[in-house]
Order: C-alpha cells, then sequence, then structure tokens
C-alpha cells in the first residue's frame, strides 16, 4: 500500500482533524491503526461525517459528545456553530414531530393551503440529535425513515436530503432514559464513546474554556437562517445555502487558517474512497465475520427468537455467544467506513488493520450478547464500555481465527469461484462456518456435523 | 445469479493433497512403469504368444528385463503388488509364465531389500523361472506352490519355497541354497553346478546332467550318493 498520488483533499481533512484535536477537542488517543494513533470519536466521526454516514456517540453527560460532533459537522461542511446548534433535535419526551420534521405554515393554513415549514433539522445536511435515548420509542421510529434515506414525510410534502451526516448522542442508562428500538440502531453506521479526557487535559480544558469563535460568525449565522426560513422550494434553498457555506469556508479561512471542504470536494472525496478496493485478505476476513455473526448449522441462520442448543459443534463461534443475526447494514457500514480510514492513511486497499480498526465500533451497538456471556464479561478489567469492550474482544478472536484459517478459506472461496463458474472440483470442507456457508451456496445440501 | 466468489477468481488454487494420496500416487507411477516394462519384454521375446525356454533366450529375456527396470525406484511392496497386477489385473492383457515370472526374477535380485516375502499361495495363476539368478546375500521366501525352473542359475541366493516346486528346480544352479518345504517336481537339479537344494518332501526324479552341488531329501544327501567305501 502506497500513498495517494491525489492527496490535496485528504491534507485538508488531515489538517481539520489536526485542528480539531489542538484546539477544540481535547480526548486521548484510544485507537491505533497501523501504528498511528487516534481518538476513536474524532476520528470515526469525521469519517462519518465525509461518508454520509451516521454515528451513535455515548458517554457521561458533559465529556463532549455533542459538541465533537458540532465542530466536525462545522468544519466539513461549513456550517456555523450557531446554525448547528439551531438545527438540533433535543431528545426529550415532550418532543414533537412539529419540532423535528415540520409542521404547517398556519398563516398559507388559514388561507386554505397545506405548506409545510421545514425544520432546519430535516434541511440542514448536518444532524444532531441529541440524547437521542431520551425520546420514547414512538418518537424514535418518527425519525427512523428519514434517518434511512434523508426522506423527511409532512402531510402530504416531503423533502429529499441529497447529501447528510446523523449524529447521536446517548447518555448511559438512567431514569430518565428509554431503549433505543432496534431498528433504529441498526441504522448506525458505528457507535464510538467520548471518553473523559483524563485529569491532565480536563484541566487544561478548564483554564481554557470553549474555545469555539473561530467557528461563530453571527452575521453569516443571521444570512443561514433567514435562507431556511425562506417559502422557497427546498432545492432552491439548498443552492443558496451553498454559496453562504463558501463564505463561511472564507470566513475560517481567515479565522483559524483552516481549509475545510466544498459540497463538490466532499463529493469528490466520497468518489476517491469508493474506489478503494479491499484486498483479498480483508475481502476473506469480512466473509469470515459476517458468516459468525449470521450462521447456525442447525436452523440456516441466527433468528433472534431461536437459541442455540447445548453442544453445537460451533460452540466456540460468535453465533454461538449472540441472541440476534446481523443485519445487510452492517457490511455496508465496514465496508464504507473502511474505506474511509483506508483513504485517511493514503493506503491504496482496504486491508485487514483497516477492517480490524473499524470493525468494533460498526458491531458495539448491534451485537445483542447473551446474559450469560455478558455477566462474564462485565468485571474484566477494560477501559471501554462494556459493549465496545466486547466487540473488541470478539473482533479479536475472530482476527486470531482468521490468522489460524486464512490460507484455507481463501483457497475455499477460490475452488468456490471456479466451482461456480462450472469446473468439476469438491468444495473445500473445513471448520469454520464459513466453509458451511460456501457449500450451501454452491447448492450442496450439508447436514450437520 | 451473480457469482459471489468472483474476487477470488484471480487466486490461484491450491490443491490440498493428503499424504496418503501422495503415497498412492508414488506407487501407482512405479507400478506402471513395472507393467510397462513386462509388456514390453513379452512384446518382444513373445511374438506370437509362445514363449520356448531356450538357455539363449532365457539369458536374453533377462537381460532385456534388468534393462527396462535399471532407473526404476521400487522396493519389496511394489513387486508383491506387481505380482497381484500380474495375477489379476485388467492392465496387463496377457500373462505368459515364463517371462512374467524371469521379469519377477529381475525386480528380486534388483531390488534393495536382502529378504524378500512374496505370498505366491494367494495367486490363481504359477509363476515359472521365479529365483532365477538370485543373487549372493539376497533372501527369497515364496510361500505357495510355484512353477518350473523355480531357482534357475541361482547364483549365491537363499530360496526358501513353502510349497511344493514344478520341474527343473534349481537348473543350471552356480551356488547358493534352495529349500523347498513340500515336493519337487522331475529333473531337480539338472545341469546343477554347486549349491544344494532341499526338498522335505517327495523329490520326483533328479536331474539326469549334474556337474556338482548337493540334493538333500528330508535332511539325507541323495545326489552325489554316497559310496560304500567312504563309509
Amino acid at each position: 500500500m502506497g500513498s495517494n498520488s491525489n492527496g490535496a483533499l485528504r491534507e485538508a481533512v488531515h489538517e481539520i482533524h489536526d485542528y480539531i484535536r489542538e484546539n477544540l477537542y481535547f480526548n486521548r488517543s484510544d485507537l491505533s491503526i497501523r501504528g498511528k494513533r487516534y481518538n476513536s470519536a474524532l476520528l470515526l466521526s469525521i469519517m462519518t461525517a465525509l461518508r454520509k454516514g451516521k454515528t451513535l456517540i455515548i458517554g457521561e453527560p458533559g465529556l463532549g459528545k455533542t459538541t465533537s460532533a458540532e465542530y466536525v459537522c462545522s468544519l466539513l461542511y461549513r456550517v456555523p456553530l450557531g446554525t448547528i446548534w439551531g438545527s438540533e433535535v433535543a431528545g426529550h419526551p415532550e418532543q414533537t414531530e412539529e419540532k423535528i420534521i415540520g409542521r404547517p405554515d398556519l398563516g398559507r393554513l388559514n388561507l386554505g393551503e397545506e405548506v409545510v415549514v421545514w425544520s432546519h433539522f430535516a434541511m440542514l445536511p448536518v444532524k444532531i440529535v441529541d440524547e437521542i435515548n431520551r425520546l420514547p420509542e414512538t418518537k424514535q421510529s418518527m425519525i427512523l425513515d428519514g434517518v434511512d434515506r434523508g426522506n423527511w414525510e409532512y402531510l402530504n410534502d416531503a423533502i429529499i436530503n441529497r447529501e447528510y451526516c446523523l449524529f447521536a448522542t446517548a447518555n448511559y442508562q438512567d431514569r430518565g432514559t428509554n431503549t433505543i428500538i432496534a431498528p433504529l440502531v441498526d441504522r448506525f453506521d458505528l457507535m464510538v464513546e467520548s471518553k473523559h479526557p483524563g485529569a491532565n487535559l480536563a484541566y487544561i480544558i478548564g483554564t481554557r474554556g470553549p474555545a469555539t469563535s473561530s467557528l461563530r460568525d453571527e452575521e453569516l449565522e443571521g444570512e443561514f437562517h433567514r435562507i431556511l426560513a425562506e417559502r422557497t422550494p427546498y432545492e432552491v434553498r439548498m443552492e443558496k445555502l451553498e454559496a453562504l457555506c463558501e463564505r463561511f469556508g472564507e470566513f475560517i479561512r481567515s479565522t483559524a487558517n483552516i481549509r475545510s471542504l466544498s459540497r463538490a470536494e466532499r463529493q469528490a472525496v466520497r468518489a476517491q474512497m469508493d474506489e478503494i478496493p479491499f484486498d483479498l485478505d480483508s475481502n476473506a476476513f469480512l466473509r469470515m465475520v459476517i458468516s459468525e455473526l449470521s450462521f447456525c448449522h442447525r436452523f440456516g441462520q441466527k433468528r433472534s427468537n431461536e437459541s442455540c442448543e447445548e453442544g453445537c459443534h460451533f460452540t466456540g463461534y460468535v453465533c454461538n455467544g449472540i441472541r440476534n443475526c446481523i443485519s445487510n447494514r452492517f457490511p455496508i457500514s465496514v465496508r464504507s467506513m473502511a474505506q474511509a480510514v483506508a483513504w485517511f492513511l493514503g493506503d491504496q486497499a482496504v486491508g485487514v488493520e483497516h477492517l480490524k480498526a473499524v470493525l468494533p465500533y460498526t458491531l458495539a451497538h448491534r451485537l445483542q450478547w447473551k446474559e450469560e456471556l455478558v455477566a462474564q464479561r462485565e468485571k474484566e478489567p477494560r477501559n471501554d464500555p462494556l459493549p465496545i469492550y466486547m466487540a473488541k474482544e470478539c473482533v479479536k478472536d475472530m482476527h486470531r481465527r482468521y490468522m489460524e484459517q486464512g490460507p484455507q478459506i481463501k483457497n475455499a472461496l477460490a475452488v468456490a469461484c471456479q466451482v461456480a463458474e462450472g469446473a468439476a472440483m469438491e468444495p473445500v470442507q473445513g471448520d469454520h462456518p464459513l466453509f458451511w456457508e460456501i457449500r450451501r451456496d454452491l447448492g450442496e445440501e450439508v447436514s450437520e456435523p | 445469479m451473480k457469482n459471489p466468489f468472483q474476487d477470488f477468481g484471480s487466486l490461484s488454487v491450491e490443491r490440498k493433497e493428503l499424504p496418503l494420496e501422495r503415497i498412492v500416487r508414488a506407487r501407482e507411477e512405479v507400478m506402471e512403469r513395472m507393467v510397462h516394462g513386462y509388456l514390453k519384454l513379452v512384446e518382444e521375446e513373445v511374438k506370437d504368444l509362445v514363449w520356448l525356454v531356450e538357455h539363449s533366450r532365457v539369458v536374453k529375456a533377462y537381460s532385456a528385463a534388468v534393462k527396462s527396470i535399471r532407473e526404476l525406484q521400487y522396493d519389496a511392496d511394489d513387486i508383491e503388488e506387481f505380482c497381484s497386477e500380474l495375477d489379476s489385473s485388467n492392465k496387463i492383457p496377457y500373462m505368459i509364465s515364463g517371462p512374467a515370472g524371469i521379469y519377477l526374477s529381475a525386480l528380486v535380485n534388483h531390488a534393495q531389500e536382502d529378504r524378500i516375502v512374496l505370498p505366491l499361495k494367494d495367486y490363481q495363476r504359477t509363476f515359472h523361472f521365479v529365483g532365477y539368478r538370485l543373487p549372493d546375500g539376497k533372501t527369497l521366501i515364496l510361500q505357495g506352490d510355484v512353477g518350473d525352473f523355480v531357482g534357475a542359475g541361482l547364483s549365491g541366493g537363499r530360496l526358501v519355497v513353502e510349497g511344493s516346486v514344478g520341474n527343473w528346480c534349481g537348473a543350471g544352479m552356480m551356488k547358493g541354497e534352495i529349500q523347498v518345504m513340500e515336493n519337487s517336481g522331475q529333473n531337480t537339479g539338472e545341469w546343477m553346478r554347486g549349491g544344494e537344494i532341499h526338498v522335505e518332501g517327495r523329490i520326483r526324479s533328479l536331474g539326469k546332467t549334474l556337474f556338482g552341488g548337493r540334493i538333500f531329501q528330508r535332511g539325507k544327501l541323495v545326489v552325489p550318493q554316497e559310496t560304500d567305501s567312504e563309509i
């Protein structure tokens, strides 16, 4: 893997990352990728914003969950901080659809016209839901479609966001929180924790105070508000906003001496990321991971209403420790984030190291562990919240298995390719669920081991 | 439907081979060459599928057999399997006992092992000329009955037949020992020049022309006959 020749955009993203790390969001590095150390919450938030992704940021109150997302969105999307604050949705039980998505234009309604006044949250490409788990389940469902497809509907009207990213924050469980509904959880590409920065960095934060002035311009924020409040078609307002974003970009270049990205540049970044291929090892490793999270020899696949039988041959694999089946959104999230990280590091292909870095964060919120396994693990010494810790341990286990069986698995996939193209060969047999999945895909009747 | 394994199409397939498969393949190659050598010998020596026992033809056949196995790596197990092939395999369209025995003898004489046991009692067919020119230092044990000219031209080896032998046993043998656990046929020891033949059962007849060597029956010397003067 070598350096990508088209590095100007990457350099700009690195500048943004370094600027936030040095000036806005102080925290320790807790993620190592190919020898370089990063803060997982910051790095993966930047990747989320670039990839039009969705991230759930968990953590104790006041540890920078929302503000880190705000900084990232402001710099990468060229939106003033004040405008972002004005578009955020606060999670609380009394929250309404009218505040989240839109409301009728009452003046026009008096005239007999049904016109929707869209919320800034629905219109802006950067979306932040603060304390999402304080929303009751019914209100979480309300934002499900919009979160998934960028499609916001109210009365008989609808808008579709061409470009958007979503950050939702969640405090740890207390009396005021609800469970985030499973379909909504699955729509998050990543879950990261915004950790306490430690006594020494926290001391510096205390002495410095909020350092947000470089991302604020009240005059521009007023213009953003004026355009968002216009009664012109949504697309027209978005084009006008882009011009304002350009101006804000010039503003932060002059105040913070930092380059930000235009819409076209963000599109170019995504195109570059999409072109990064998976090498054969990462390809095989991801297939192996998916198979462990979805396989059941007894019932054909994992199902959350069917439990594993005692003494199953696959007791040592992840499938035996979890209750649910991984969804098809999981490989999409992994692929997208692994490509983003590889692009950020200047690598020409996604390798196993990139996958190992992003997998725990794409899995942590999606895995429903069996209670006995949680009980076994929760008291172990660790630096991460339990779901991320368990996901990291699970990825370590799967990677160890790949190190042991990788060549055989790649060979099995190569043989399967030839068999699928009509070659008269026997599929390779092995002990890992992936070998069984391969044989199933080749139309074999696979009996119990 | 799209081939879900397409990404791995460029990867060369490594065919995993069990050690047993490798061993079997090596044995098959050896056997193939042995059978080929035998068929070539038969083709050269037996044009009309009739083979006459003449001294010059025997020598010539043996030379041809030795030539064909010169570079072959084989062991006693391969020889045993070749016997089995001669007895029942479809790979060998015709089995002629004389050349077969001579070829078998060439294999035995040039094998690495000093002691070879061939379970001939399990076979339907009879081999002639087995043990032909068995050299010094070699022991060949034949389990079961064998055909004619067994141990002919024996050249110092030890041949044990755990059964009966046909006619002309030890014909023209030079030195060494033949031990027959049961009976021997006619002309036993004909043209014998040295060595010993021990027969535990009945000797149908002794050779008319003997130039040397000794023949024992049930431990008793019968050739040369002891004269009274010597007693």
